[in-house]
């Protein structure tokens, strides 16, 4: 609860000092500069649902503000509407082109992500300049502010219009944020395979992400148009871009006070820049910032030589430049240039990021407790196993070009079964596996479940019909926790609508998801390591957490791919003992694993594949002396004297008798 | 409509496509070693556009110049690749794509202050009154470009499959961690490709400006389209480039006369995004199959 206390109280201390500072100072710049920052702290906030939480560069949220700033202005000036008809259009038009580009930009990552966002960029600011008769052109448009309400708005009034809205955005992106929403977001970035695979659906999150972020763009570029009350197409070029990212870099990327003092940051850097004085003192003071960082860093051998490195001598070359340039200003872009770098190399999570860090331990603030799991009943309800077919492979097929990786594989898996899937390797088994979560689209055959057809092709729609998978290399969210982990897999526990979200209305269904995580954690062994991101749990804790959030999709079926390789001896035999404790729950497990000893003692039934086909089925221990089997292994006819062979690094292969 | 006069505009953006396809054709050499492209290529153009500009100034011929400008290029490459891409692909981050466009800045605003923000003309000894062919007419110098293009793209084509060191680049494209194994140095190799992408950049920068003139702002432009070529192609694609760059540079010749001179940008970001939106691997990519 301190935690929380704490975090609120400085939200509403900053947001009540703001909201009084018109009363006390009358300095109309000054207050100009406020109103700005409001504007570009909600530009920001969009900008981060893109830059921090999806983890892509986005070069085109620039063409939001323009749209959005065009927009209002052309509400106001064209259709005579008033200012919050205005900016309600900036916000819709940049909900809507936010989609409509998320649409072809969602099979991007990376730099095609980045292109195709600039080329959306380019392309808005040609059409701004060029449909002449609706913007002006390169003339400009101008505008004057409506009144509201019959109220002129004075620019104290305005200010206090825009400090407002951003307060509103703030919380609501809070609760966002924090909820399942978030979390997908966040999912998404580390791997989308996977968030398909948890059946949460990378899709419409990653247009709903854009598009928000996006229709916050298009909102502040409706104050931006009230606020300057001229508008150009050359305003909102690439160099404002980069400004932007350098506001949400420096401040903190997956931060709303990140954004803040981003904002902050971009709106004082000119004032910065026009005073040399100022500018050497700021520049010197980076340096030294840098150097501490540097030194404490290679002392500690936290950071590598170039990382601490690399900032003192951007840093060093911002000092020097101080005092040989004669005006700072022509040198505008190069002094940005040199300190992002500084940032992007040496403080990749920003002020925020290492502030919250110092402030956290400062204050050693605890984490808000955990709550008591649920019971495991609740969570995960143990059904009884009726023996008829759960699953059925009908002679299924699956070609790449000439290779038949599954070639006509007919398998019925018995509910309540662990069913075994061994075979050497290339003999199909993770292509079945794939074929069936539907990363693959079979080439012909049916997959039946509970007989009827299963979706194919993919991820998303199996995962809904209730079959969960884990991955033989590891996809886990890296950077969430392992609570966080396990319930943005949590299935049937969020029913609140996004409009209830937004307002904070979801809090119990998230107390209730959180116990409920718990619960599965607790079932791996893992509970009192909820709290640690994914990427820092050991390898063992990790394949164990791969099982975990797989079983919150409740799954009728469970799909464990390699769950025991690269395990160390003990942590194979934890692997054993939880594979039983789920399927003393009901579920039906497939197992495919080269550990002969792990699938010898779990396994009821045991299909051996080579070259895409059936090759035996049985127990294990029949099926270990089948004569094909054998061949398939040891690539010879059995003899008894021949000599034990390893088709698998680190697993024992079946022995002829 | 005249077709006489959709042939000379056809013919002539398709020579300027060129220079699309030898851009776009560095960020494919980088991508190729490393997955990853110089967001700042088109400030490499314009910097060694300068600094070859300079050179020239400075009394040293035509054809020896040649050689500096690309080896400044290649310099610059170096100076990318080490500040900006190495730390972030041992992290294995996306923070390369930041870092290139913040050097890119950089590389920018030392020039508007070393060489000034005119524009300015680009001596040359290749002359520029037109000769007919075919019923269009074409210059010397567009051809020069032309020249150029294929020359060093065959060159270094050449090198990748005919040299040691090629087959290594080749190696590292297509396994890193393999032709590690074996005993080739990525970083080096991921190096050379830097190095390389850069001179090719400074000789795009050398054959466009005399037609273009030197200055700062010189390669935005340039940059987006060549970014549309390689995309549209297919950042793996070899020779696709070519022929996509000569597409694009008709295309776009034909949009800025029919629409107006305005609208010379539109047909390469559609084409982009289109492109991206039906094959993210390019018209001439390979799609990759996905593992888990």
């Amino acid at each position: 609860m301190k935690r929380i206390l704490l975090l609120r109280g400085a939200e509403l201390i900053v947001f009540a000092c703001l909201a009084t500072i018109p009363l006390l100072v009358v300095n109309p710049y000054a207050l100009g500069l406020l109103t700005l920052l409001a504007i570009y702290g909600i530009l920001l906030i969009g900008l981060d649902v893109t830059v921090g939480y999806l983890g892509q560069v986005n070069l085109g949220h620039v063409a939001f503000l323009g749209l959005g700033a065009y927009t209002a202005g052309l509400v106001v000036t064209k259709l005579g509407l008033g200012m919050g008809p205005a900016l309600l259009a900036a916000m819709a038009v940049g909900l809507l082109l936010g989609g409509l580009l998320a649409l072809p930009a969602l099979r991007l990552e990376g730099p095609q992500f980045a292109l195709a966002t600039l080329s959306f960029a380019a392309l808005s600011t040609t059409a701004l300049n060029e449909l002449e008769s609706l913007t002006g052109g390169a003339q400009g448009l101008s505008l004057s502010r409506p009144p509201v309400f019959g109220h002129v708005l004075t620019p104290p009034l305005f200010y206090w219009l825009c400090m407002a809205l951003l307060a509103v955005v703030w919380m609501l992106m809070r609760n966002l944020l924090a909820s399942q929403w978030g979390r997908a977001f966040e999912a998404l970035r580390d791997s989308p395979i996977a968030t398909d695979a948890m059946g949460v659906g990378t899709y419409r999150h990653k247009v709903a992400a854009f598009a928000l972020g996006s229709g916050l763009g298009g909102l502040a570029g409706g104050l931006y148009a009230f606020n300057f009350q001229y508008l150009q197409p050359q305003s909102f070029t690439y160099d404002l871009m980069i400004i932007l990212l350098l506001g949400v870099v420096l401040g903190g990327r997956k931060s709303l006070w990140g954004a803040f003092v981003g904002s902050s940051v971009i709106v004082l850097l000119p004032n910065l820049l026009s005073n040399r004085h100022l500018f050497q003192i700021f520049s010197g003071l980076g340096f030294a910032a840098a150097l501490a960082a540097g030194l404490r860093g290679l002392a500690k051998q936290t950071t590598r030589p170039f990382q601490a490195l690399a900032p003192v001598v951007a840093m060093g070359l911002l000092v020097v430049g101080g005092f040989l340039v004669e005006n700072t200003e022509d040198w505008r872009k190069a002094i940005f240039a040199l300190m992002l770098f500084s940032v992007v190399v040496g403080l990749p999570e920003g002020l925020m990021g290492f502030l919250s860090h110092f402030l956290a331990r400062l204050f050693r603030v605890p984490h808000a407790p955990l709550p008591e799991p649920s019971a495991l009943e609740d969570v995960l309800p143990s059904r009884p196993a009726d023996g008829a077919p759960l699953l059925v492979l009908e002679d299924l097929k699956r070609h790449f070009g000439g290779v038949k990786a599954v070639d006509g594989l007919s398998v019925s898996v018995q509910s309540g079964a662990i069913h075994g899937l061994i075979g050497p390797n290339g003999s199909g088994k993770s292509t079945v596996v794939n074929v069936i979560s539907g990363l693959y689209t079979p080439s012909s055959g049916r997959v039946l479940l509970r007989g009827s057809a299963l979706p194919t092709g993919s991820l998303f729609r199996v995962a809904r019909a209730g079959v969960a998978r884990t991955f033989q290399n590891l996809q886990l969210f890296g950077e969430l926790t392992a609570l966080e982990n396990v319930m943005v897999a949590l299935k049937g526990v969020y029913r609140s609508p996004l409009p209830m979200v937004l307002f904070g209305l979801g809090r119990a269904e998230e107390r209730r998801a959180r116990a409920d995580a718990l619960a599965l954690l607790n079932l791996i062994g893992l509970r009192g390591q909820a709290l640690n991101k994914a990427k820092d749990l050991t390898y063992g804790a990790q394949r164990f957490l791969e099982i975990a959030r797989a079983l919150a999709r409740k799954p009728d079926l469970l799909i464990l791919d390699e769950p025991a390789a690269g395990l160390a001896h003990p942590d194979v035999l934890q692997q054993i003992e939880i594979i039983k404790r789920v399927h003393q729950r009901g579920i039906t497990i497939i197992l495919i694993e080269h550990h002969m000893d792990v699938v010898s003692e779990l396994c009821s039934t045991v299909t051996v594949l080579d070259g895409g086909k059936v090759i035996a089925e049985g127990a294990p221990d029949e099926v270990k002396r089948h004569p094909k089997v054998v061949e398939a292994y040891l690539g010879q006819p059995p003899q008894p004297a021949s000599p034990e062979s390893d088709p698998q690094p680190g697993g024992p292969a079946p022995q002829p008798a | 409509m005249n077709v006489q006069i959709i042939g000379q505009m056809a013919v002539s953006g398709a020579l300027m496509g060129l220079v699309y396809a030898l851009i776009a054709y560095g960020f494919q050499l980088t991508y190729a070693t490393s997955k990853s492209i110089n967001f700042g290529q088109g400030e490499l153009v314009m910097v060694s556009a300068f600094f070859s500009l300079t050179l020239t100034n400075l009394g040293l011929p035509y054809w020896a110049m040649i050689p500096g400008g690309l080896l400044f290029g290649a310099l610059m490459g170096l100076i990318v690749e080490r500040a900006a891409v190495r730390l972030a692909l041992e992290q294995k981050s996306e923070g390369w794509i930041l870092l290139t466009i913040i050097l890119g800045l950089f590389f920018f605003s030392s020039a508007e202050n070393i060489w000034g923000r005119d524009d300015r003309p680009f001596p040359t000894p290749i002359s520029a009154d037109p000769i007919h062919v075919l019923g269009v007419d074409v210059t010397r110098l567009e051809l020069s470009v032309a020249v150029g293009v294929i020359a060093i793209m065959g060159a270094i084509e050449l090198f990748k499959r005919r040299t040691l060191l090629g087959k290594a680049f080749e190696a590292v494209s297509a396994d890193r961690d393999a032709a590690e194994l074996m005993g080739i140095s990525a970083t080096r190799t991921v190096m050379l490709s830097y190095a390389l992408s850069g001179a090719v950049a400074a000789l795009a920068g050398i054959l466009v400006s005399p037609i273009t003139t030197v200055g700062p702002t010189m390669a935005s432009a340039l940059i987006l389209k060549a970014f549309s070529v390689a995309v549209v192609a297919g950042l793996d694609s070899g020779f696709g480039v070519v022929l996509i760059g000569m597409c694009l540079g008709a295309l776009e010749s034909l949009a800025s006369f029919y629409l107006g001179s305005g609208w010379r940008e539109a047909p390469g970001l559609v084409l982009l995004i289109l492109a991206l939106a039906l094959r993210p691997n390019g018209v001439f990519g390979k799609a990759t199959i996905r593992k888990v």
